[in-house]
């Protein structure tokens, strides 16, 4: 009967949907070391922490008065809450029924309660001896009345705040990774604080004139002078002693810079490590982001402009001079091969990366980063580069949106030269976006000022623009002349006066960067007082 | 060899949109380059190509630097062999128009001192390319067809003529895009010197002999506009 009522509570918690969410939200507040609401858990038990610390040290002096009490009793709920809940997401018992009714079943052997219950028992006994789980516990105990006598356990409460900070745990994390050196120094050491605090017990015993009484003495001062601390509250008279504590003080500076060399080499090893964690977090957290690959000249220029227009990228270089520069800058970097499968996927090519720009020198790379971000993403926008005209269609194959020809562009606008050397200025102007005189593009947006006017009515110049022309996928300019074609839609050149604007139409301008950006905050301010009408 | 010709130096991936564009144009060119196969090739490709030492300042008398050339290209692969050939064209002819390539930003300065009249640095232009198309993907399209005249839209420049009608006329007078289905790019006034004005309504200017029109449009309209003006019959 209790066998039955337990499996029926075990399927029922595992298909329970109420169940699932709440643990999961507490994995997330306790546990989850990515989850946006643990730092703020984190931050709140930091200042219990404290604060009951504070008003521990405060009782030392003074009577305590009811407030404190109703304060410990808080801050000790909140621990004993804690602690359980952390027992509670530790494992799931429903889960270990379920595996054992099974496992049984499947033998054909009768279910054991007691076997069960073993199991879960073995299995929480580890979350209970476990290292944190031990001083949270320490830091609850003292609290309960028949054991005050463990009140100065109330300093644990100091350790778990090892679990709230980062670098706390950083720092036992190094300690962890030179484990086997530390242990080596920590016998070494053991041995010499042995033999010395046996010799100056041997030469400075008080039966032979010196300071030493006990065993415990001896000790006390091999630690003291080994740390090259050296108090002088005990100092050696006799010969042998004075010979000792010499021997003792050159081999505690060994002792000394050998663990401080052990630390800082550690700390070097795991910086990297923990530099490479804080990049994939931060690429974790980007949205929208582009992955720049390459970072020659032009993928500099382009993490330049990207940079000063706030726009979130991370590039990708297997060069360490070209990553070590970028870093410098600032840039998100990945200082890998960006044509292995791991490293696209690493800078987010499936999650949060809408655009790929592969810009090496080299139109083999290129090819190749182009297929393999298709390959793993079949929709995301790609942006190639290609030296040679002979690549451009390889690109094209392997799946690239849209390629640049550095080489083609600069003919081009060196052929313009001749003959015209004012347009060709105009050019690199427009091409350098330069701040008096760009063509720039801008929407009509749904009920704008200029949703359903015509081109005459709008009078752009009051603005000081010129209009070059107007994107639009409207079937109703068909018939106009001037037409040419854009993908899916048509650019109108010098569009005549009674041509009617319309919702997603696009005004193609030239002007001072000042008025184009009036302008197209005018439509902005229009287009949402209109929409906050409609509401 | 002819006056006015053009010469540029080094054929390679750098100079070969270059050399396709001015082949269009009926522009009459010589190639030089150091390679004597590169030289073979270009020949096969029925260019007019000469090797040569840039280095010998004999050597680029003898191909008509300060008399026939008036226009020298230098798409050499390093900045500093197109700043060497810079200063040898420089002392060579004052007048001599040199356009050259650059690789690294700080070089432009050095090749502007070396008498370079324009640089062109091709990594910085495929970068603000690169940045358009992910900013402002439609006007690429654009600039590429209408600036590169890829489309049948083109860009030109129009000197006034002695005798045009233009003459004298105010730009807000002009009504190109009325008349001549034209679009006003900019305008220098000799006047004001040599600085293009965008034509933005800004300012208005008096249009003299000398002045330069920059346009946009369709070939014909272009066609049709100079002939109006008086540039061609």
């Amino acid at each position: 009967m209790l066998t039955r009522f337990t499996l029926y509570l075990a399927y029922s918690i595992k298909t329970s949907e109420w169940h699932h969410r709440n643990k999961r939200f507490f994995y997330d507040l306790l546990e989850n070391p990515k989850s946006k609401i643990k730092p703020y858990f984190d931050i709140f038990m930091i200042t219990l922490v404290m604060s009951s610390v504070f008003i521990l040290i405060h009782e030392v002096k003074n009577e305590s008065n009811l407030w404190s009490i109703y304060f410990e009793h808080f801050v000790v709920s909140i621990f004993l809450c804690e602690y359980l809940l952390r027992g509670w997401i530790y494992s799931d018992i429903h889960l270990i029924i379920i595996q054992h009714h099974e496992n049984t079943k499947y033998l054909g052997q009768p279910f054991s309660l007691a076997k069960v219950s073993q199991q879960i028992l073995k299995n929480k006994l580890g979350y209970i001896f476990s290292p944190s789980a031990i001083i949270d516990l320490l830091a609850i105990l003292p609290s309960y009345r028949p054991l005050r006598i463990l009140r100065v356990f109330l300093i644990f409460r100091l350790f778990k705040l090892l679990r709230y900070s980062q670098s706390i745990q950083m720092f036992t994390g190094i300690l962890k990774s030179k484990q086997f050196e530390l242990t080596t120094l920590a016998i070494f050491m053991g041995f010499l604080i042995f033999i010395a605090s046996t010799a100056i017990y041997i030469f400075e015993h008080q039966s032979v004139g010196g300071q030493i009484d006990t065993l415990y003495d001896a000790f006390y001062w091999a630690v003291v002078t080994i740390s090259t601390v050296g108090y002088g509250d005990i100092t050696p008279l006799s010969t042998g002693g004075r010979l000792v504590t010499s021997a003792l003080i050159i081999s505690g500076l060994g002792v000394l810079a050998f663990f401080t060399s052990i630390i800082v080499a550690a700390f070097n090893e795991k910086m990297s490590e923990f530099q490479k964690d804080k990049i994939k977090s931060s690429i974790e957290k980007s949205k929208d982001s582009i992955i720049l690959c390459g970072f020659g000249r032009v993928g500099q220029e382009i993490a330049q402009q990207l940079y000063e227009n706030k726009k979130n990228f991370i590039v990708i270089d297997p060069n360490k001079q070209h990553a070590d520069l970028a870093m410098q800058k600032g840039y998100i970097t990945l200082n890998e091969d960006a044509s292995t499968n791991s490293t696209l996927l690493h800078a987010g090519i499936n999650h949060g990366a809408k655009t790929v720009l592969c810009v090496t020198g080299d139109d083999v790379i290129n090819v190749y980063i182009t297929l393999t971000s298709r390959h793993l993403n079949a929709g995301i926008n790609i942006i190639s580069r290609a030296n040679r005209d002979d690549n451009v269609k390889k690109l094209y194959q392997a799946g690239a949106n849209h390629i640049v020809q550095p080489f083609s562009i600069a003919g081009l606008l060196a052929s313009e030269h001749i003959g015209q050397p004012v347009a060709f200025d105009a050019i690199q102007g427009i091409l350098h976006q330069q701040k008096e005189g760009q063509i720039d593009a801008i929407p009509v947006l749904k009920q704008s000022f200029l949703d359903g006017i015509t081109i005459e009515q709008a009078e752009l110049s009051q603005y000081k623009t010129g209009l070059l022309g107007v994107i639009s996928s409207n079937p109703s300019h068909t018939k106009r002349r001037n037409r040419y074609k854009l993908r899916n839609q048509h650019f109108y050149f010098n569009p005549e006066a009674n041509f009617i604007l319309n919702e997603g139409d696009i005004l193609v301008l030239l002007g001072r960067q000042l008025s184009i950006e009036f302008l197209q905050s005018l439509i902005e301010k229009s287009h949402l007082s209109a929409r906050k009408e409609a509401l | 060899m002819s006056d006015n010709s053009t010469a540029i130096f080094g054929y390679n991936s750098l100079s070969f949109e270059l050399i396709a564009q001015l082949v269009k144009k009926q522009t009459k060119i010589i190639i030089l380059d150091s390679d004597p196969e590169k030289i073979e090739l270009a020949k096969k490709n029925q260019l007019i190509a000469y090797q040569l030492d840039y280095r010998q300042d004999d050597d680029l008398i003898e191909i008509g630097i300060g008399s026939t050339l008036n226009t020298l290209f230098c798409f050499l692969e390093h900045d500093s062999e197109n700043v060497f050939l810079t200063l040898s064209a420089r002392s060579l002819d004052k007048n001599i128009n040199i356009i050259s390539l650059v690789s690294h930003p700080e070089s432009a300065e050095k090749l502007f001192s070396a008498g370079a009249n324009r640089v062109i640095d091709p990594y910085e232009i495929c970068s603000n390319k690169v940045y358009q198309l992910l900013s402002k993907p439609h006007l690429t399209w654009l600039l590429d067809h209408v600036v590169f005249g890829r489309a049948d839209l083109n860009m030109a420049e129009i000197t006034i003529p002695e005798n045009s009608i233009l003459d004298k006329t105010s730009t807000q007078n002009l009504c190109i895009h009325e008349k001549y289905n034209l679009f006003l790019i900019g305008v220098v006034d000799k006047e004001l010197g040599e600085k293009l004005y965008f034509s933005l309504g800004e300012q208005d200017h008096m249009l003299d002999v000398g002045d330069i029109l920059v346009i946009l449009g369709a070939h014909r309209d272009i066609k049709h506009f100079k002939k109006e003006i008086g540039i061609i019959d």
